[in-house]
């Protein structure tokens, strides 16, 4: 009988919980399918009674090569003229952050896993002073080197250009990543170090064939950090691009807070697009995520 | 010992950026070689991109045209001032003008006269919020003010027949509205810290007849005779006395609070006056239709002014300082803050398509415009109420550190955490000691 209350109060406390978090999520897609006038209802519809995909549709629309005084989206408040006429500029946007996020992703790796391993497995002057001076970058707000990260980016005529935010976000994840990954490499035994380069491997093929497989979860987490970081920035995209053509996803979601007429019930349909890759990823790496932000945590 | 700014840092860091990156030996961009620069924030976006198409086909010139949100749209633009970013015409709002002339970023338009004869057909407060020390920096983009509004329906419904036009009539009416259960906070002020609430602030003060500086640039707010405590006075009284207005006021933007009363929660609502627009719009409204703007409500000693807010476009210093980009930026400029073609044609196609205001007056007898607006709104009210808005008397070089000290005192006060003279004492003391510092 005793179990039973115990399981019931775990249960209520659990959907209490689930309900708590889950509320902004459900009332996020439920808004984004309601009419603007709709979402302001006492008491809130959180099932639409008059459900639209005008939202989507507007974002999903084919983009206008040449806008003119005839092919301009006019805002008509009789025909929902409070879509955002940017509002196609959405999926490009989308797509803009995909490409800067996986490539940050992949360079990332390039050059922290080799640096991680070896500041972890080879011992040489200096290898603690290295670590933890690559930690003291982050410590500088990014705000302080929007100024100077400009300047190098316009020298290098990269201004509104994908390859700036693939460089800058790079200065910013790389030294958090070999951190993460450092503490992960130490945490496995040097004697398989040892034995592999017994066996015959290279430093490389040691990395590569035994590190690795056995530092997933750490990758993984390191795959997280960098893809969100990257898809969601905001300051440096802000200051490095100005056109759809390099826009990021937030830039642009910000944007629809600007013009004359601005809608909450758009502006939630950008955000039910815009969560899903981070969602998905988050989905396909469950397993890994908490055993690999922890490993390398303790040490023994 | 002047004290180092945020705008100091950004040049601090900017000069030692470029000192590294000048090692590269990488030559910028010749400036006449390029397209004309404009970059504007992210409003009207289709509307700019149409009229730019048609610049560029009747004059042959090429137009780079960027943009930014305009919440980052300030900082954006500092940035790309101190690291020497493309920029040759932009939009500008009135607040940063002092900053953004003395800094040298902006030119002057007084000897283009091209621009400058637009001035005879603009409503006199938006040609003074583009001048600074005597000097006209642009040319108007959009120009609006602060409107009084309130829903026809829920005040039949409470037995009254005519808006208020006194602050004390609001008050007065407010409590029949609330004693017949129809709302429970009657008015709807937003008085959140956000860039609106210097706006809200004004026009309440401008209504009570006061001042927050006088026409020296000496702080007169916390004069009780020119000033604006009859102004605080009334906000405070209305939360915590005659409880018209919530207390959550202080957390309320302008955008979550045209959201509230298009919810159909308040009787009255101070918000700027394109909103109308929305607030009719049945798609976006559960009071669509029942919305009429009256004129702002004045205080014992006022009238019924309100304040004007003017965004423009702007030429930037780098442009003037070259003869053939002035030229065509001056052009871009006339195209679309003057005549296009011989008409005002994108202060019509923005206020057509989005609402926008426009400050060039004959728009008001536009045939076209009449029947457009009439369908959500009063032009009449439109034209007679803008005609009684005034410019912003705190624009100033100092005006972004003042505005944070001064809108914590408002809210410090609306709270009960402070009285209202010592609100308005420790506004006018930091607007001093900044003047003096400046």
């Amino acid at each position: 009988m005793k179990g039973l209350g115990r399981n019931v109060l775990l249960f209520t406390a659990s959907a209490l919980f689930l309900v708590y978090v889950l509320a902004p999520v459900a009332w996020l897609v439920s808004s984004s399918v309601q009419q603007e006038a709709e979402i302001t209802s006492r008491p809130p519809h959180w099932i639409p009674r008059q459900p639209t995909l005008e939202n989507f549709e507007a974002i999903f629309q084919a983009k206008e090569k040449k806008v003119t005084y005839e092919t301009r989206r006019a805002g008509d408040p009789a025909t929902g003229g409070y879509i955002p006429s940017t509002a196609r500029d959405l999926v490009p946007s989308m797509w803009n952050s995909l490409i800067v996020a996986v490539s940050v992703v992949v360079l990332n790796l390039l050059v922290a896993v080799p640096a991680a391993y070896a500041m972890a497995k080879i011992r040489y002057i200096g290898r603690s002073t290295s670590i933890y001076f690559m930690l003291t970058t982050r410590v500088i707000p990014d705000i302080a080197l929007v100024v100077p990260f400009f300047l190098f980016i316009r020298t290098f005529g990269l201004l509104d250009h994908l390859g700036s935010l693939v460089i800058t976000y790079l200065a910013i994840t790389i030294p958090f990543s070999v951190f993460i990954l450092v503490g992960y490499f130490e945490s496995l035994p040097d004697e398989l170090d040892k034995a592999a380069r017994v066996d015959g491997c290279s430093r490389l093929q040691t990395l590569l064939r035994v590190y690795v497989p056995l530092a997933m979860p750490s990758l993984v987490a390191v795959v997280l950090f960098t893809f969100l970081t990257s898809w969601n920035e905001f300051l440096l995209a802000l200051m490095f691009t100005q056109t759809p053509a390099s826009q990021t996803m937030p830039i642009v979601v910000a944007s629809f807070a600007s013009d004359f007429t601005i809608s909450f019930s758009f502006i939630n349909a950008a955000g039910v697009l815009a969560v899903v890759p981070p969602v998905l990823m988050a989905v396909v790496f469950e397993r890994y995520i908490v055993s690999g932000l922890t490993a390398g945590a303790v040490k023994g | 010992m002047k004290q180092f700014d945020r705008r100091d840092f950004l040049k601090s860091s900017a000069a030692a950026a470029l000192a590294g990156s000048s090692s590269f030996g990488v030559l910028s961009r010749a400036l006449a070689a390029d397209p004309i620069n404009f970059f504007a924030w992210s409003a009207g976006v289709d509307q700019v991109k149409s009229h730019i198409s048609a610049f560029e086909a009747k004059t042959g010139l090429k137009v780079a045209y960027a943009n930014a949100p305009w919440a980052q749209y300030r900082d954006t633009l500092v940035t790309k001032f101190v690291g020497g970013a493309p920029l040759d015409v932009l939009w500008v709002s009135d607040s940063w003008l002092p900053e953004w002339a003395e800094a040298g970023w902006l030119a002057p338009i007084d000897g283009y006269r091209e621009l400058t004869k637009y001035n005879a057909e603009v409503d006199d407060f938006s040609t003074k919020s583009m001048t600074y020390k005597g000097k006209q920096y642009g040319l108007t983009y959009y120009t609006d003010y602060m409107g009084f509004f309130y829903d026809e329906q829920m005040l039949k419904k409470a037995g009254i027949s005519a808006p208020p036009k006194t602050w004390d009539e609001v008050v007065q009416q407010s409590l029949k509205i609330k004693k017949a259960g129809l709302s429970e906070y009657p008015m709807m002020l937003s008085m959140a810290r956000e860039t609106w609430l210097i706006e809200f602030i004004s026009a309440m003060v401008f209504s009570h007849g006061g001042r927050l500086v006088d026409d020296t640039g000496v702080a007169v707010m916390d004069d009780r005779r020119k000033g604006a405590r009859e102004a605080l006075t009334w906000v405070v009284d209305a939360v915590n006395k005659h409880k018209i207005v919530s207390p959550a006021c202080v957390e309320i933007g302008e955008l979550n609070g045209l959201k509230a009363f298009s919810s159909g929660q308040h009787a009255f609502a101070m918000l700027g006056r394109y909103r109308v627009r929305t607030l009719n719009d049945p798609k976006q409204s559960q009071i669509a239709g029942r919305v009429k703007q009256g004129l702002m409500p004045a205080g014992p000693n006022g009238s019924h002014a309100t304040v004007g807010w003017n965004r423009f476009y702007g030429l930037t210093a780098s442009a003037a300082k070259n003869k053939a980009k002035a030229a065509d930026a001056v052009k871009f400029i006339e195209w679309f803050g003057g005549k296009a073609d011989g008409k005002y044609a994108f202060q019509k196609l923005m206020f057509m398509d989005v609402g926008a205001g426009f400050a060039v007056k004959p728009l008001f007898k536009d045939p076209e415009i009449i029947k457009t607006y009439s369908q959500y709104s009063d032009i009449k009210m439109y034209e007679r109420q803008q005609a009684l808005a005034r410019k912003k008397d705190v624009v100033s070089p100092w005006f972004g550190e003042w505005d944070e000290v001064n809108g914590t005192a408002w809210q410090a006060a609306i709270l009960g955490k402070s009285s209202v003279n010592d609100a308005l004492k420790r506004s006018a003391d930091t607007w001093n000691k900044l003047r003096r510092r400046s």
